[in-house]
């Protein structure tokens, strides 16, 4: 057990012109589950990339503990891609054989137990295994270096809703026992399920992070009626806690990170009839963070239909 | 060692065993299916159909049954010792034809003859069991070799191609890996070359007690018949690394594209057109290890020169092919990214 924690530094990667990852920082901290979202092409998984030494950053830094990554390293980091790496005309027993050879700490009955929660056969090749069948056996192999930090990118592509929460668990669990899970994912619900942390990026920025609890606690939207279309919000628009303003005729919705209160009682003092507070939820505050326009929407749309 | 390379190696080298085994198996079947043709009565059963032949058999002291056919009518003398598994000597003396040469020395395989022309008689000495030139072993297990090279010498551009997270994140430096991936192999085309060698010996022993001969020529031969398909495996490494994309075209057209090169080395340079091609094929024929495998310099009397052949030259260009070629390949796999 060992709190590492991982701090990134002004990380941006180039492909040519063109920036997968621009000027990105983050504090990961040790012992917590953190889930890094972002919309297709955000930037995740190459800044996991860079932050294992796959890919070389076109600059900025990288520091483990306070130590650039080398890789004896890898004994304490263990990776899952998106992707199945694994090799086709290679059986599942043959992997953990692999593993049990390349890392000191890599237990395969762990990883045998593990493999049976998950209903894979060890005799069959990779490549007789289903999409879902091969992000498990990485998983389960990833899980069984007792390493102290997990980077798992979509860890839970192709599997079903059982596996998917057995995942979920096994991160909860890691973080119980004192490691570090950094983890994206497409499925918000999960992260809203298993992270403490957030972290947003969008276009290789950082756009939002956070304690998912903090985000859901101070992030409201504050929406109020006016009578006729001639209102003015007299200032209520540049309040620092107003994070964005919409107005559609007669209907102004403030997107509001602190005292969403007393922003609701300056709407009514404004003339506003039928003020409401609504809560987000993690799916709300991300796509507030990526998709402003569209998050007003479907957060309006959905409080009015319930 | 790499442990999935070496499990690469393992499945390819039961592969080639399992070919040598049936080949053993064929040469036990050829071995009972001519045994019967392989003892002196046949022949003598084969010679005394002609009449006026007499045959006397004996045991010498030393075990040796010594048949000897005298053919009157033809004039033949045939003197047959034979020495069971250690083989048999032979000794035909007969009129001289036009066929015969004044003195021939001729060895195929373990069989030796000599022809000696005595005015009207013709002696031709056979012996069956003569050293077996290790250089034909090798021969045959650099042709094994050179296949399981081929098949081979794509491990980094595997890995580059679908497996990169697995190799990127081992607890040891990229160059440790190339390292462990490169010596699985290298043992894997040294091992399948031993294969063949114990495979052929099994079959020779079969048929008679061979005895191998290491000496001058053939330790040359052993040496070059090690390095150079280590060598061509270290270009082709070289080549599927830094175009991994393409590796198994790379494999595929090697074979190919080595043979065109060689066979336009030889284009006589008749117009320029002609000499064009001969030097840019004589210029790329320089980079494949393959030009390089010679043990011996013809001499014009069509003997062959083994002094004058430079093979300690290139035999170091083999060494250096396989040192800067895996170099290469090493080079490139530092630079990949995922």
């Amino acid at each position: 057990m060992s709190d590492m924690s991982i701090a990134i530094t002004n990380l941006r990667k180039f492909y040519g012109h063109t920036a997968a990852v621009d000027g990105f920082s983050l504090e990961i901290p040790g012992a917590s589950v953190f889930g890094l979202l972002g919309p297709n092409g955000a930037g995740k998984t190459t800044t996991f990339k860079c932050m294992l030494g796959m890919a070389r950053q076109s600059s900025g830094e990288i520091l483990y503990d306070g130590k650039p990554l080398v890789p004896a390293m890898f004994e304490r980091i263990a990776y899952v891609p998106e992707r199945s790496v694994l090799y086709d005309w290679m059986t599942v027993d043959e992997h953990v054989e692999m593993n049990r050879r390349a890392f000191a700490n890599f237990e395969p009955a762990r990883a045998n137990e593990l493999l049976a929660t998950f209903n894979i056969d060890r005799r069959k090749r990779a490549r007789t295994l289903s999409k879902g069948m091969k992000t498990a056996v990485m998983v389960a192999l990833a899980f069984a270096r007792n390493a102290e930090i997990l980077v798992l990118d979509e860890p839970t592509g192709g599997l079903d809703p059982v596996n998917q929460r057995h995942v979920l668990s096994l991160m909860i669990n890691e973080a119980a026992k004192g490691n570090s899970v950094l983890f994206s994912s497409h499925q918000i619900g999960q992260v809203e399920r298993a992270a403490e942390h957030i972290a947003v990026m969008d276009r290789g920025r950082l756009v939002l992070q956070g304690l998912v609890d903090d985000l859901k606690a101070d992030r409201k939207i504050v929406e109020g009626i006016f009578p006729d279309v001639t209102f003015t919000l007299d200032g209520i628009a540049n309040d620092p806690h107003v994070a964005r303003a919409d107005r559609t005729e007669r209907i102004v919705r403030l997107l509001v990170t602190a005292d969403a209160n007393a922003i609701a009682a300056r709407l009514s003092a404004a003339g506003a009839v039928g003020v409401r507070v609504l809560d987000l939820n993690l799916e709300d505050i991300f796509l507030y963070a990526v998709s402003p326009a569209t998050a007003t929407t479907d957060i309006v749309a959905k409080e009015s239909s319930s | 060692m790499n442990y999935v390379e070496w499990l690469r190696v393992r499945n390819l080298l039961k592969i080639v065993a399992i070919v040598l085994v049936v080949l053993v198996v064929l040469a036990v079947i050829l071995r009972i299916s001519v045994s019967r043709y392989m003892s002196p009565e046949a022949w003598v059963a084969h010679m005394t159909h002609d009449p006026g032949t007499r045959v006397a058999n004996t045991v010498l002291p030393d075990g040796t049954k010594r048949t000897i056919i005298d053919d009157s009518t033809e004039r033949t003398h045939v003197i047959i010792d034979d020495h069971g598994y250690a083989g048999k000597h032979i000794v035909v003396t007969e009129p001289s034809s036009r066929a015969h040469s004044d003195h021939s020395h001729i060895n195929v395989g373990s069989i030796r003859v000599v022809e000696t022309n005595h005015g009207d008689t013709t002696t031709t000495v056979i012996d069956t069991n003569g050293s077996v030139p290790m250089m034909y072993y090798m021969a045959i297990a650099d042709v094994v070799a050179l296949i399981v090279a081929t098949i081979l010498a794509a491990p980094l551009a595997r890995e580059i191609d679908g497996h990169l997270e697995i190799a990127l994140t081992r607890p040891c430096s990229r160059l440790r890996f190339a390292l462990g991936v490169l010596a699985a192999d290298v043992a894997g085309i040294v091992a399948a070359s031993v294969l063949t060698v114990i495979a052929f010996y099994v079959c020779q022993l079969l048929f008679e007690s061979a005895r191998l001969d290491f000496s001058g020529i053939n330790a040359r031969a052993i040496a070059m018949g090690v390095m150079m398909p280590l060598a061509w495996y270290a270009m082709l490494c070289a080549a599927t690394t830094w175009i991994n994309r393409s590796y198994g075209a790379v494999l595929g057209f090697a074979w190919p594209v080595a043979i065109l090169v060689g066979v336009l080395t030889l284009v006589h340079p008749v117009n320029v057109l002609a000499l064009f091609v001969h030097d840019i094929a004589w210029v790329i024929s320089r980079l494949d290890p393959l030009t390089y495998v010679s043990f011996a310099a013809p001499n014009d009397d069509g003997t062959l020169d083994y002094a004058s052949s430079n093979f300690g030259l290139r035999f170091l260009v083999e060494v250096l092919f396989f040192v800067v070629y895996g170099a290469l390949a090493i080079v490139k796999w530092q630079r990949v990214e995922a």
